[in-house]
């Protein structure tokens, strides 16, 4: 009974146009106040104690790693590298397109900032060779997808705080089945191409791929730092994220130089010998070094970085307070032993977790929902025997489909901003690209191999602790 | 008054910046001195977690202010227009509900509700016992030459819990009375990306 109030105050709350942080906060308040005996004081103190979570402290840095990368110099480089490598297969400029968000989604983790960073580019490039608008516009919006899934995903992180699995095997089992789907995707544009006879362009040679691969090099580093440094053992995640924050800071300072001090000053002038334009470029960075730290772009994007971080967190906040009411209400439990009773095996239930995620998607931002849907779904998957990390790789994908399905896909939103369609115009240009990613959400669902296999043939098995 | 607005946007992003600064470049020195140096900062991790608790709890009123935080807009969007504005002061009083329920609960007396604590009751709790943080201390110098005890007391940190909701409730009041006034148009932001969207907008249309 509780249960079911507690739900339609926070679904009631949520479609009256509350916030969602408040209609889950005011909900769980209400909750403690009305049904138990509880101290206001310890409720007010868990807002305190929920940012004081370990591993959630690894989403503010890797927020503000990606904001530092986010900027549309790094989606050119790695557009341009992209062309290098596939351009000149037939279709090859919505493959290479496609292949820019995988590598950008390595650097930012956002989807709307891939779309808009890479899609703002690349689609343009699209329209001059040929291809229509609706095509490309659908490319972008589902390849942008691929934000979360490929790491470092902040949704990643969220999971793995809330279920106690460890950030670094959620990390490397999203490797695989991101190529897998960012694979599937290209194929689907390959045959299309065939069909239809679609341009390509020429072969670019190896010199062009190395030049290219040369600077998009510094910033696709990063992720081989985090994943690197993590698998190593060299660092825990949430260090892997202040060290890659630090690193991109420094990267778009003083080797991209998008923005900072010394914005527009060539790493190498024309006609000037090497050595001279590495000690030049040594005295620039230690003069400048000070200034870049206080410069107004480093500024604004650490104030873009910590709107984002707050926005976020405090969905997560009000969420886990949510979540701890529910299970000081134990309706985990009761949830677990009534599906138990009804005969679900793990084939059916994850069918049940992929209806219930999609339809939630629909509504609730994705760290939100993974927040409330995690501590229901997590225990009885232990019980039926899904792998936790299986079990994330799959919330995941779920959470992308919900980005790219009307009525509220955040990538719709942004794809239909930048080009100026109408949502229904970018809702049927992306319709043939969804049918795939739902196939990939199936092929995910069953495969559990395509994703326990790397973390767990690198870092050994996932140890249950959260039962 | 538009000049104290613009100071006051600017001394909270200034504030929101420095704190994201630092927990950054704390965490960062602690890995390169563990590895470099073989040594590092025992209050350090404490110190970064209590940042991170200022930069969310002093944010939020400042998301509020910028109407950054998510909601779903579709379903009041089909409403009539003055049924919309009453739905929106709505939710904006939801927040001031939230945050005062959250700061002293027993105003819920005046409903016969038994309720008790609050933020401000459980500050000033801490504030009379003065207990420490667990690895946080006072550099020796300060001990020495202000007396102080040895760890920094738990009230410091807890301070920006009372105070955080306190101007969350604020500026939800202030939200409320600009979408009476028609300055405003609700509370929420429908999508994360709406600014990244704003600044890019129709940049492909033809």
């Amino acid at each position: 009974m509780e249960a079911a109030i507690l739900f339609i105050m926070v679904l009631g709350l949520l479609f009256l146009g509350v916030p969602i942080a408040i209609s889950l906060g005011l909900s769980s308040v209400m909750a403690i106040v009305f049904f138990s005996t509880d101290s206001i004081s310890s409720v007010a103190l868990q807002l305190f104690t929920a940012s004081q979570n370990y591993t959630l402290l690894a989403i503010p840095f890797f927020i503000l790693a990606s904001a530092f990368m986010s900027t549309g110099g790094v989606a050119r480089r790695i557009i341009r590298f992209a062309i290098a490598c596939v351009g000149h297969v037939r279709g090859g400029l919505a493959i290479a397109a496609v292949f820019s968000c995988m590598l950008f989604a390595a650097l930012s983790g956002s989807s709307p900032a891939t779309v808009v960073a890479i899609g703002t580019i690349a689609i343009a490039g699209m329209r001059q060779v040929g291809y229509t608008k609706e095509f490309a516009a659908g490319v972008i919006a589902n390849a942008g997808t691929l934000g979360i899934l490929i790491p470092p995903s902040i949704v990643m992180v969220v999971y793995a705080a809330a279920t106690d699995v460890s950030v670094g095997r959620m990390f490397l089992a999203g490797v695989i089945p991101g190529l897998v789907a960012g694979l599937m995707l290209m194929i689907a544009i390959y045959v299309n191409a065939r069909i239809k006879n679609m341009p390509k362009q020429p072969f670019a040679g190896i010199g062009e791929i190395s030049r290219a691969a040369g600077e998009a090099g510094f910033g696709l580093l990063l992720i081989v730092i985090i994943l690197g440094g993590i698998y190593g053992g060299v660092f825990t995640p949430t260090e892997a994220a202040a060290v890659a924050a630090v690193y991109s800071f420094l990267i778009a300072i003083f080797i991209y130089r998008d923005m900072g001090p010394l914005k527009d000053v060539p790493m190498r002038k024309d006609g000037e010998g090497l050595a001279s334009a590495i000690v030049r470029n040594i005295v620039l960075t230690v003069i400048y070094f000070v200034p870049g730290c206080f410069h107004k772009d480093t500024k604004k994007v650490l104030t873009d970085a910590a709107k984002t971080t707050i926005m976020l967190m405090f969905i997560i906040v009000n969420a886990m307070l949510f979540a701890h009411v529910l299970t000081s209400e134990r309706i985990p439990q009761a949830i677990t032993d009534w599906m138990i009773g009804a005969g679900f095996n793990w084939f059916t239930f994850l069918i049940a977790v992929n209806l219930l995620l999609l339809l939630g998607g629909q509504f609730m931002e994705p760290s939100g929902l993974l927040l409330i849907v995690a501590p229901v779904v997590f225990p009885i998957a232990i019980e039926l025997g899904v792998d936790p990390v299986h079990l994330g790789i799959i919330m995941v994908v779920n959470m992308e489909i919900g980005m790219i399905t009307p009525p509220i896909g955040l990538n719709l939103f942004v794809t239909s901003g930048i080009t100026g369609m109408s949502l229904i115009q970018v809702v049927r240009a992306s319709a043939p690209f969804v049918l795939i990613l739902f196939m990939f959400l199936i092929l995910v669902t069953y495969v559990p191999g395509l994703s326990t296999w790397l973390p767990y043939s690198l870092m050994g098995p996932e140890i249950i602790t959260n039962r | 008054m538009q000049r104290v607005d613009n100071w006051v946007t600017r001394f909270e992003e200034g504030v929101l910046a420095f704190l994201l600064a630092a927990m950054t470049i704390v965490s960062f020195t602690q890995v390169v001195a563990r590895y470099g140096f073989n040594s590092g900062w025992t209050g350090a991790l404490e110190f970064t977690r209590i940042l991170f608790a200022w930069l969310i709890l002093f944010g939020m009123s400042y998301g509020v202010k910028i109407g950054s935080h998510l909601g779903v807009d579709a379903v009041i969007r089909l409403l009539p227009k003055r049924l919309f504005r009453a739905v929106a002061v709505f939710g904006a009083l939801c927040g001031v509900v939230y945050a005062g329920t959250l700061l002293y609960s027993e105003w819920l007396h005046i409903f016969g509700l038994n309720t008790r604590g609050g933020a401000i009751d459980y500050w000033s709790k801490m504030y009379k016992i003065g207990i420490g943080l667990d690895d946080l201390r006072y550099p020796d110098y300060v001990i020495e030459n202000f007396g102080t005890k040895e760890r920094v007391q738990r009230w410091i940190a807890y301070l920006i819990l009372p105070v955080g909701l306190a101007l969350f409730m604020f500026r939800c009041i202030q939200a409320a009375w600009q979408i009476i006034t028609g300055e405003r148009e609700m509370m929420i932001a429908a999508h994360e990306a709406e600014e990244l969207v704003a600044e890019n907008k129709d940049v492909l249309k033809d």
